[in-house]
């Protein structure tokens, strides 16, 4: 038993070696993709805490990215701070929209949640709009061009190394994406984690066992949404933009479409649920480029998903370890 | 004062609009337990289907009606048997996953057969308005209202009544026992999707006269018919059209006479309708409350 | 004979030897590369004609010799029309597919998300697929951007020019979209109504988000005002004359854009004739209508419908937003043949800097492309027309927006 986390260890730290090797291996614009996929990857390892570990659905984590994008778009343009610096206070402020959104909305639950939480995807585009004068309005906040704060006009200095543009998104992205990891990982397994688990299971058994249902709830909704702040700062740096239409309603369900291809509850495959986010729009539009058609083509790969891959891609995982184990266990009876 | 009765008015049409979504999500929920993101899309679908009969084929208003009916009915009961029933049995958010693929799917299918041009769409009541004391008020509007209404009567009259219905409510709320006492639950859920799809065509044919047929016709209007539906309780067929009117009524009221609101901020105010309800009375106006048993 | 070529050869040299011919990226002997954003899905999806209109130009234009025996390739790719997908997607195309420029991508806050980047990596963002004013009139800070069409401004004035003059005394009505097009647009009209007998008595705004406009129309008949202008997208004018119809509101004028663009919305809009309100819209027009019956016989438009069956066959050719992406396509050749044989991004910057091109046969007759000194507006004449028994009819001479 000792043996296993000893051997998820090692092979954490050899993916943690990859990735940072891997910009290296691939052309520029490539290492801008994967950035992508870590700044994803932060968002659905916040979602999964939520909606698989604590079993609160939410259809409106883009609301949440969008509250993150904004703040640290609007302390680099009104403030002066670096994009770096943004990234705390983005968490700090979307970790208390959750607990705030949270409050009331632990009191809902399955459908209605569902409900509710779409109700915020929806409303945040329109609510940005309309306070013009913080937000820039429909116009947006552009952050290109400052270099001062930024590494998206000149390359960036760092302990020597003049890391340009992509490299920067995707070392920043990748790090912050990895410590959210373990983080969560810490988070899960301990007592947090066995709150979550036990209120997603039975929340009848999880209150006789004294556990607070309230409490539980409105923390998995803040941790969560702290996740999408940092991953909306990160988006916006990395996008050096940010206006009401760069945090569509499709942006919070494609999030909820992510944790379900990696596996709803599993942490394992959120690396594919990010890949597949990034790739697969640009994957669909290759089939055909007529209006519409990628959206058929999108639409049609995330119903086979479901139907095929019960678990997502931390099943198959699953599925395989234990085709693995059981080869190995064959020859001592 | 008369300014005041035509934002009534012109609120209880859009209003209708809404509840007659609204209508097709309830009895979808109702019927099988789902919440369905592509019901507007399907609705398009419909209306598109109807549309191509009367402009291409030559149909008249009413063949072609009941024939994108039909095609919906058995629209719905095949996305039934391919997608949602491998579905049913597991988790809920993989059917919310299985909708929203569909509502892709049929976006996208719309725009890539009938592009994108926004097309007129006949209306089966008559092109004229009636005038009261200076409101003016519309053929269209009068019968889309009496429609949903008539709907509502439909449903309930065969939810209470008839043998299917009963058997179908006990399907979604009860599968287990429904199946001892010889209910074929799989089916009834087929034909729960089925009569969704179809009350779905009846709502974008209703809808698309006034708002005219794009293949984004339903994506704003799913939203309000989401809200009416959970103002009026997710379950109740009358609370889905007194929500849509209340909710139709209400935005123009808000944007007309608070000038915070005004137009930008209608969608936020209807989601803050939703909200406001879920925690008050989440059963809705008219839905009765679940007991949660401990 | 031979000292002029030893003359011409030695300026080519020259010219060569400064710009490092061959290494510009987009660029081989053989082939051009431009690239673009479009929305293929989601609810601006229409707009996808405009890349598929020039596309099928350029196929066109290659299959006659190209430019200097240069193929364009154009490769337009999805961007939903979410400006956080226009920036990942121009980046692929600058960065991975290394094209020469970004050509005619639609929209506005599309364009402004990519704008600054563009310019900061000397990368030409070509005739913009948008009206709004700021692509002109900061030209000095973004040089490498240049617009295409009559700004939305441009194009209000002219309403405003127009009721000014036919229309003394009249009281106008407003429905606009929420946003920076429909605001360039009442700008623009107030502008041209300045000093004239026309007030703007009411402005009612819509969102995008709305599902229909008739609240907004019954206030602004309330307002008591006779005529009626609408600044918005096709689907919400064609409700606009419906909802007026509606509450029996028959204002004397009506003034239309986007609807008006495809004979097939005003077709919409008027159920077929049921509606009388859209007799008589007054709307302007600066590309060629493919559904004008009196040009029916002109080889322009015989040329632009030889174009789609060939190039983009099942397209509908009678929506203009092809015409439009044709029209910026010849543009674009002819800047391309401008800035020279040894193409590089800063050549074709240099001749869209001083640039004219006659004769678009995508255009009006008569419609220059110009751009000179400060005026870095492309097309700024337009062509009124109204709308009369199922089809427009343009009527008077060319409006020629005065540069500010």
């Amino acid at each position: 038993m000792r043996r296993e986390p000893l051997r998820a260890l090692a092979l954490f730290a050899a993916l943690a070696a990859v990735v940072f090797v891997l910009p290296a291996f691939v052309n520029d614009f490539r290492a801008q993709q994967f950035a992508y996929v870590g700044i994803y990857l932060v968002a659905l390892t916040g979602l999964n805490i939520l909606t698989g570990y604590a079993g609160q659905i939410s259809l409106g984590h883009g609301a949440f990215m969008a509250i993150g994008g904004y703040t640290a778009s609007i302390l680099m343009i009104d403030h002066g701070v670096r994009d770096i610096a943004t990234i705390p206070l983005a968490i700090i402020v979307t970790g208390i929209a959750g607990v705030l959104f949270g409050l009331p909305a632990a009191r809902l639950s399955g459908l209605y949640l569902a409900l509710a939480t779409f109700a915020i995807a929806v409303a945040a585009p329109a609510t940005i709009k309309r306070f013009e004068g913080f937000t820039g309005g429909g116009t947006g906040v552009n952050l290109f061009g400052i270099p001062e704060l930024t590494a998206s006009d000149a390359p960036l200095q760092l302990f020597g190394f003049e890391l340009d543009f992509n490299n920067w998104i995707y070392y920043l992205s990748w790090t912050i994406a990895i410590a959210g990891y373990v983080l969560a990982w810490l988070i899960l397994r301990g007592r947090t984690g066995r709150a979550f688990r036990a209120v997603r299971d039975s929340e009848i058994a999880a209150v006789s066992s004294g556990i607070s249902l309230t409490r539980t709830k409105v923390l998995a909704f803040g941790i969560s949404a702290a996740y999408a702040g940092a991953a909306g700062a990160l988006f916006a740096v990395a996008t050096a933009f940010v206006n009401p239409d760069t945090f569509p309603v499709t942006l919070s369900i494609f999030l909820l479409v992510g944790i379900v291809v990696s596996g709803i509850g599993s942490l394992q495959g959120l690396v594919a649920g990010a890949v597949f986010i990034v790739f697969m729009p640009l994957w669909a539009q290759t089939v055909s480029k007529s209006p519409g058609a990628p959206f058929v083509v999108y639409g049609g790969v995330l119903i086979v998903l479901v139907l095929v891959l019960p678990g997502g891609v931390a099943g198959l995982i699953a599925s395989a370890r234990r085709l693995t184990r059981r080869r190995q266990d064959f020859p001592k009876p | 004062m008369a300014a005041f009765f035509q934002q009534v008015v012109s609120g209880l049409a859009s209003g209708s609009i809404y509840g007659a979504l609204a209508l097709s999500i309830v009895l979808i929920h109702r019927a099988t337990g789902v919440i369905n993101f592509a019901q507007g899309e399907m609705a398009t679908f419909s209306t598109y289907i109807a549309w191509t009969l009367v402009t291409h084929h030559g149909f008249s208003y009413w063949p072609a009606f009941v024939v994108a009916l039909v095609v919906s009915f058995l629209g719905g009961v095949g996305i039934h048997e391919a997608v949602i029933r491998p579905v049913e049995r597991g988790p809920r958010i993989r059917v919310v996953i299985v909708t929203i693929g569909l509502l892709l799917v049929l976006n996208g299918l719309v725009t890539w057969i009938w592009s994108g041009e926004v097309r007129a769409v006949q209306s089966p009541f008559p092109a004229r308005t009636i005038d009261v004391g200076g409101v003016a008020i519309s053929w269209q509007d009068i019968g889309t209202i009496a429609v949903c209404l008539l709907s509502v009567l439909v449903l309930g009259a065969f939810f209470r009544c008839t043998k299917t219905g009963l058997a179908m409510r006990a399907a979604a709320t009860n599968p287990a026992e429904a199946r001892l006492v010889g209910v074929r639950v799989s089916r009834m859920l087929a034909v729960g999707w089925g009569l969704a799809a179809a009350l779905g065509a009846v709502a974008g044919m209703l809808t698309a006269p006034s708002v005219f047929l794009s293949p984004n016709m339903m994506l704003t209007v799913l939203i309000y018919a989401f809200a009416a539906a959970v103002l009026g309780g997710i379950d109740s067929p009358v609370g889905a059209v007194v929500g849509g009117l209340l909710l139709g009524v209400g935005l123009n009221l808000l944007g007309t006479y608070v000038d915070f609101v005004g137009s930008d901020l209608g969608l936020p105010a209807a989601l803050l309708v939703i909200l406001v309800v879920l925690l008050v009375r989440p059963a809705g106006l008219f839905g009765k409350p679940r007991v949660r048993k401990v | 004979m031979a000292l002029i070529a030893a003359l011409a050869f030695s300026v080519t040299a020259a010219v060569a030897g400064t710009v490092r011919s061959g290494t510009e990226p987009g660029v081989a002997v053989d082939s051009i590369v431009l690239g673009g954003t479009a929305p293929l899905t989601g609810a601006a999806s229409r707009y996808a004609a405009v890349a598929r209109g020039a596309w099928a130009y350029f196929q066109y234009a290659n299959n006659r010799g190209g430019v200097y025996g240069r193929k364009i390739h154009y490769r337009y790719v999805d961007d939903g029309d979410n400006p956080a997908i226009t920036v990942t997607a121009t980046r692929q195309l600058i960065q991975q597919d290394k094209v020469f420029a970004i050509f005619n991508s639609p929209g506005t806050a599309t364009n402004l998300a990519v704008r600054g980047e563009l310019n900061g990596g000397k990368v030409p963002q070509l005739f913009v697929a948008s009206g709004a004013t700021t692509w002109g009139r900061d030209y000095g800070q973004y040089p490498y951007t240049s617009g295409f069409q009559p700004t939305y401004q441009a194009e209000g004035w002219v309403y405003g020019k127009y009721l000014a003059r036919t229309a003394s005394g009249s009281r106008v009505a407003v429905l606009f979209e929420n946003d920076d097009y429909g605001k360039d647009l009442l700008g623009g009209l107030k502008r041209g109504l300045e000093r004239s007998r026309v007030k703007v008595i009411a402005a009612e705004a819509y969102e995008v988000t709305s599902t229909d406009v008739a609240s907004q129309i019954a206030k602004l008949r309330a307002s008591g005002a006779d005529t009626l202008v609408l600044f918005a997208t096709p689907t919400f004018a064609i409700q606009a004359y419906q909802a007026a119809n509606r509450i029996g509101w028959k204002p004397k004028h009506v003034v239309t854009n986007a609807a008006a663009a495809a004979s097939a919305s005003m077709q919409a809009a008027s159920f077929g004739g049921r509606n009388r309100l859209v007799n008589g819209t007054i709307s302007i027009q600066f590309l060629r209508d493919p559904t004008d019956l009196r040009s029916r016989k002109d080889p322009a438009t015989g040329l632009y419908r030889r174009i789609m069956k060939q190039y983009a066959p099942g397209a509908n050719a009678d929506d203009p937003l092809y015409v439009y992406g044709m029209a910026a396509a010849w543009t674009a050749v002819e800047a391309l043949k401008k800035a020279g044989k040894d193409l590089t991004r800063a050549s074709l910057v240099a001749a869209l800097d001083t640039f004219t091109a006659m004769g678009n046969p995508f255009l009006l007759p008569g419609i220059v492309v110009k751009t000179a000194g400060k005026d870095h507006d492309p097309i700024e004449q337009m062509l009124l027309r109204r709308w009369q028994n199922g089809s427009w009819k343009a009527f008077g001479g060319l409006w020629a927006y005065p540069a500010s």
